[in-house]
C-alpha cells in the first residue's frame, strides 16, 4: 500500500510524529510490532533532569548550555525553540483526549518513585503533579502511603523510609498502611497474579470507588496527603481521581509502579486514539523486517506478515527505539540496526559497552549508542551516504543517554516532532 | 526434545503487557492470562507434562496477546500447542460436531429448512444446552439451502473468458451458511477482469485446532496445501480468501502451529481486501458508485494479527460517499466455536460487551466486519445488521 509517510515504531517518538503528520493531512501509517517503552515508564515526561551528575532545576537553561557544547546531541539538532514548540504540541494533543499534563513553567518538578526517591521531570499527570500538590507540599505534616493487600510490586514501608530521609520531609510524619481490598471481583476470586493492571480494573468499576474511598479515608483520615501506587484506571482516571479526592476529602497522589505502568498506558492510549481520530492508519503486531533502497532512497519496506508485499511511502520515519525494543540489536561481538543496516555510533569492543558497576552514576556506554544522523535527522547507510527520505527519532538515536541525562521522552517528542516537520516541508515543496 | 525455534517463551521479559490486552483475563479471574498460561508455565510443562494447568483451556486463541508483546513471544501458539500436546483429550460429541464444520455443513445445507427450524426452536435449544453443553442463549447461524460450490458450477464456464485467474479459498461459512458472500467475491474479482478458480478445499482447520483435533487439522492442512499449490498456474497468481480466520490459518497456523510446510503457497495467499487494493494501485481500478451509508467498522482479531485490518479500512475509504467510523479495536468475544460452549458463554458475552457498547454509541446504519463469527456475535447482541466489506463493494460496483 502507498502512503505519504510510514512511521516504524509506535512509542512516544513515532506517535508524536504520526499525530503531527496526520494533522497536516498527510496519509500516514504507523506500524509497530509490540507495545512501547511507555508500558514500563513512569508516565512522566523527562526533559533534562541531570547534567554532569547534578540535578537540573532549570531545564531550558541547561538545554541552552548543552546545545552550545555537544554538537551531536539530538537536542542540538532540534534547537531550543523547536523543543519548546514540540512540548506544547504534545501537551495540547494529549489534552484533546482528556489527558492533562502539568508542568512547573520553566522549572522541573519532582515525582516520587516506587522506591521513595525523588526524580526530576518536566510533565506529569494531574494525579502526580498539579498546583495543589505544589502549594501544599511545603506545609504538610503527615503523609500516609497506602498499598493494597496482595500487591507485591509496591512496598510502602520502603518508600516511606526512603522519603523520610529527604530534607523536604524533615518535619513530616510518613506512615505506611495496608488496605485490604474487599472481595470486589466479579467472580469473588482474587486473580492468580495481583499486578497493577488487576487493581486498575477494580478501580475502573464505578461501583467499587466509594468502597475503596471509604477504606482509604479510614486508613488516612488525619493525613495531608495520601500516596498510593498508580492504579487509578487507564481510561476514566480523571473521574476516579476526582471521586476519590472528593469522597476522602484528601489529596490523593499516585506513584509509578513496577511494570505494567498504568500511568504510561494512559499516554499510550491517548496518543493512539488521537492518531486514529486524525485519520491515521495504525498497524499493530507486524514487524518491519527489511527495506528496498536504491540510490539512497527508500522505495518500500516489508513486514513479517507480508514478506512479499511492499509498503510504500514518499518518506519514512524510523522510531523503533533502542536495544530493549529491538530497534537496535546486539550480538556477542557486534551490534546493528536490523531494518536498514544504518551506520551506528558504538565501540567495537564488547567490554566497553557497559559499566562493571551496574548502578554506576555514569550509567552504561551502550545507552549512548545508536544511529548517526545529519542535522535534519536523516541517517547514514553503511557506505556513509545519507538516505534521502528516511528520518530518525527517539531512542534509536545516538549521542545521548536517556538514563544519565533524564531526557528520554523529551528527546523522543522533540525528534519525532522535528522528523514530521521535515517531511511536511519536503512534501509541500514537492507538490 | 524442544525444537530450537520453539523457545520463544525464553524471550519473555515478564512485563505482563500481554495479560493487559487479553480480553479473557480482563473479564474473568478463572483465567490467569497469557503470561502465566503461556511462557511462565511452558517451562514447567516441558519439565513435566503433569504440571499442566487446566485453566489454559479458557484461552480463546484471539491472539491479541501476541500483538501486544514487545518481545515477540508466540504466546497464543504456545498455549494452543500445550492444549493438545499435554492435555488428555476426552472426546466430546459437542466439540466433535462444532469442529466438523464441513461435515455439519454438508448435512445442514442438505436439510437446511429442517435444521434451521430446529436450531431456532426453544425446546431443541434446551436439549443442546443440557446434553451438548451448548448455551441456549446463543443464536445459531442459518444453513443455506444450497452450497456455494453448487452455485459456482453454474458460472464456472464463464470464468474461462478471463485470461488472468485468481484462486478463491471460500471456506466452510461461505459454502454452507452464506453463499451470497462467495457470489459477491466472484462478482468483484470478475469486475477486476479476472476469472475465479475454486479447488476441492477442506475446512481450513481453525475450528479443529480450537477443539484440539490437531491430527485432523494437520491432514486438512496438508490436503489444502496440495490442492491449492497444484491449482496455481504460475507463482504470480493469488490465492484469495474473504475470511480473516481462514487466511490466518493458511498463512500462519499451518507453519507455526501445525508444523506444516506451506512454502509452496505462502507468498500467494492474500486477504481479499489487500488483493483488491493492490490491483487498484496497479491502475486496475473499479468504478464505484456512491453509497451514502454510515458504517461502523470492526476489525476482527485474526485480521489484526496479520496486520491486514488497514487494507480493509483503506478499501472502504475508496467507496464514494461512504462514511466509515473505525471502532476502537476490541474482541467481540465469540472467537469461533468458543462462544458456542456453555462453559465459555458468559465469558464470551462479557468480553464482547465493550464492543457492543461502542457500536451502539456509533449509531451506524450497519456494521462492517471481515469475520463470519464476529458477524454472528454482533448481530445477536446489537440491533445492527453486519455486512462483509466485499458485499458492500459488490453493491457499489456499477
Ligand atoms: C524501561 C524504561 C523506562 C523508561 N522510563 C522513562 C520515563 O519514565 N520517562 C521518560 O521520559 N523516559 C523514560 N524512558 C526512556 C524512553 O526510552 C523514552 O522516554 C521513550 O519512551 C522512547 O520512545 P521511542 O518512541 O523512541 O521508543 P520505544 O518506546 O522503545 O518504541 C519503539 C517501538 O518500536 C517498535 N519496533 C521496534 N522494532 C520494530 C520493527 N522492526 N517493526 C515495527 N515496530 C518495531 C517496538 O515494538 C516499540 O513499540 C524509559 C525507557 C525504558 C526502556
Ligand atoms: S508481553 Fe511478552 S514479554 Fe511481556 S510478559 Fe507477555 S509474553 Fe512475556
Ligand atoms: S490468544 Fe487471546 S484469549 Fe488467548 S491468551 Fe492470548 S489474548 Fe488471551
Amino acid at each position: 500500500m502507498r502512503y505519504d509517510c510510514i512511521i516504524i515504531g509506535a512509542g512516544v517518538a513515532g506517535l508524536t510524529a504520526g499525530i503531527r503528520c496526520a494533522k497536516e493531512g498527510l496519509h500516514t501509517a504507523i506500524i509497530s510490532s509490540g507495545m512501547s517503552a511507555l508500558h514500563f515508564s513512569s508516565g512522566s515526561i523527562d526533559l533534562l533532569g541531570y547534567r554532569d551528575n547534578a540535578v537540573v532545576y532549570k531545564p531550558f537553561e541547561a538545554i541552552d548550555q548543552l546545545t552550545g557544547t555537544i554538537a551531536q546531541h539530538p537536542y542540538t539538532k532540534c534547537g531550543k525553540p523547536l523543543i519548546i514548540e514540540a512540548l506544547l504540541f504534545f501537551k495540547q494533543e494529549c489534552e484533546q483526549q482528556g489527558l492533562f499534563l502539568f508542568d512547573n513553567g520553566n522549572l522541573n518538578h519532582f515525582h516520587v518513585t516506587t522506591l521513595g526517591t525523588l526524580k526530576p521531570t518536566y510533565f506529569s499527570q494531574r494525579s502526580v503533579f498539579n498546583e495543589d500538590v505544589y502549594s501544599r507540599f511545603k506545609a504538610m505534616k503527615k503523609i500516609v502511603i497506602i498499598n493494597f493487600e496482595g500487591y507485591r510490586d509496591f512496598h510502602p514501608q520502603l518508600a516511606a523510609a526512603q522519603l523520610s530521609k529527604h530534607s523536604l520531609f524533615a518535619n513530616c510524619e510518613i506512615v505506611a498502611k495496608q488496605i485490604e481490598m474487599p472481595q470486589l471481583q466479579d467472580d469473588g476470586k482474587y486473580p492468580h497474579e495481583f499486578r497493577s493492571i488487576d487493581i486498575a480494573r477494580i478501580f475502573e468499576k464505578e461501583a467499587n470507588i466509594e468502597k475503596i474511598a471509604d477504606l482509604i479515608r479510614l486508613a488516612a483520615k488525619d493525613a495531608d496527603f495520601v500516596v498510593m501506587p498508580a492504579v487509578m484506571g487507564i481510561t476514566n482516571f480523571n473521574q476516579i481521581h476526582n471521586k476519590l479526592q472528593s469522597r476522602t476529602r484528601l489529596l490523593v497522589y499516585e506513584v509509578p509502579t513496577l511494570p505494567p505502568s498504568i500511568l504510561g498506558m494512559r499516554i499510550d492510549n491517548a496518543l493512539k486514539s488521537r492518531f486514529a481520530e486524525l485519520g491515521g492508519v495504525y498497524i499493530a503486531g507486524d514487524k518491519v523486517v527489511r527495506a528496498d533502497i536504491t540510490d539512497d532512497v527508500v522505495n518500500a519496506i516489508y513486514t513479517n506478515s507480508h514478506p512479499e508485499n511492499p509498503m510504500e511511502a514518499q518518506c519514512y520515519i524510523l522510531s523503533t527505539g533502542s536495544f530493549f525494543s529491538g530497534g537496535l540489536v546486539s550480538e556477542f561481538d557486534n551490534m546493528y540496526e536490523p531494518i536498514f543496516k544504518l551506520k551506528l555510533h558504538h565501540e567495537p569492543e564488547r567490554n566497553k559497552w557497559y559499566n562493571q558497576n551496574f548502578f554506576h552514576r555514569d550509567s552504561h556506554a551502550f545507552l549512548q549508542y545508536g544511529v548517526l544522523t545529519d542535522e535534519s535527522l536523516r541517517p547514514y547507510d553503511s557506505n556513509n551516504n545519507i538516505i534521502q527520505n528516511l528520518y530518525c527519532s527517539g531512542a534509536i538515536m545516538a549521542h545521548y543517554n536517556p538514563i544519565k541525562e533524564g531526557c528520554g521522552s523529551g528527546v523522543a517528542i522533540s525528534t519525532g516532532y522535528k522528523a514530521a516537520g521535515q517531511i511536511i516541508n519536503l512534501l509541500k515543496r514537492m507538490s | 526434545m524442544i525444537k530450537l525455534e520453539n523457545i520463544s517463551f525464553d524471550h519473555c521479559i515478564k512485563c505482563t503487557v500481554c495479560t493487559i490486552y487479553c480480553p479473557v483475563a480482563r473479564v474473568t479471574h478463572l483465567y490467569p492470562g497469557p503470561k502465566q498460561s503461556g511462557p511462565d508455565t511452558e517451562r514447567l510443562r516441558i519439565k513435566n507434562p503433569e504440571l499442566l494447568d487446566v485453566s489454559l483451556k479458557y484461552c480463546s486463541n484471539c491472539k491479541r496477546c501476541e500483538i501486544a508483546c514487545p518481545s515477540d513471544v508466540k504466546i497464543a501458539d504456545i498455549i494452543q500447542t500445550a492444549k493438545w500436546r499435554y492435555s488428555k483429550k476426552e472426546l466430546r460429541i459437542r466439540d466433535f460436531l462444532l469442529s466438523r464444520t464441513d461435515l455439519m455443513g454438508t448435512f445442514g445445507t442438505l436439510f437446511s429448512a429442517i435444521v434451521n427450524f430446529f436450531t431456532h426452536l426453544g425446546m431443541v435449544k434446551y436439549f443442546l444446552d443440557v446434553i451438548f453443553k451448548i448455551p441456549s442463549g446463543r443464536t445459531f447461524p442459518n444453513y443455506a439451502s444450497g452450497t456455494f460450490t453448487k452455485w459456482f458450477k453454474s458460472v464456472r464456464k464463464y470464468q474461462d473468458n478471463y485470461a488472468d485467474k485468481v484462486i478463491y479459498f471460500h471456506g466452510c461459512y461461505v459454502n454452507y451458511n452464506y453463499p451470497q458472500l462467495g457470489k459477491d467475491v466472484v462478482k468483484v474479482v470478475n469486475a477486476l477482469g479476472k476469472g475465479v478458480i475454486i479447488t476441492k478445499e477442506k475446512c481450513c482447520g481453525v475450528p479443529l485446532i480450537a477443539n484440539g483435533y490437531i491430527k485432523k487439522a494437520q491432514s486438512h492442512g496438508r490436503h489444502n496445501i496440495k490442492v491449492l499449490s497444484s491449482a496455481l498456474p504460475d507463482d504470480k497468481t493469488k490465492i484469495v480468501s474473504a475470511s480473516s480466520s481462514c487466511t490466518l490459518a493458511l498463512k500462519h497456523e499451518y507453519p507455526n502451529l501445525l508444523e506444516l510446510d506451506n512454502s509452496p503457497i505462502i507468498n500467494n495467499i492474500t486477504y481479499i481486501t489487500q488483493f483488491i487494493l493492490e490491483e487498484f494501485e496497479k491502475g486496475n481500478i473499479l468504478r464505484l458508485k456512491p453509497l451514502s451509508y454510515t458504517v461502523a467498522y470492526h476489525s476482527p482479531c485474526h485480521l489484526e494479527r496479520m496486520g491486514s485490518a488497514a487494507f480493509t479500512i483503506e478499501l472502504l475509504r475508496k467507496i464514494p460517499a461512504l462514511t466509515v467510523k473505525i471502532l476502537h479495536s476490541e474482541c467481540c468475544g465469540i472467537s469461533g466455536t468458543y462462544g458456542f460452549k456453555n462453559e465459555y458463554y458468559g465469558i464470551s458475552q462479557s468480553v464482547g460487551n465493550e464492543l457492543f457498547r461502542i457500536i451502539d454509541e456509533a449509531k451506524p446504519d450497519f456494521v462492517v466486519t471481515d469475520c463470519e463469527t464476529c458477524k454472528w456475535q454482533i448481530e445477536m447482541n446489537t440491533k445492527y445488521k453486519v455486512i462483509h466489506p466485499i458485499s458492500l463493494l459488490a453493491e457499489a460496483i456499477e
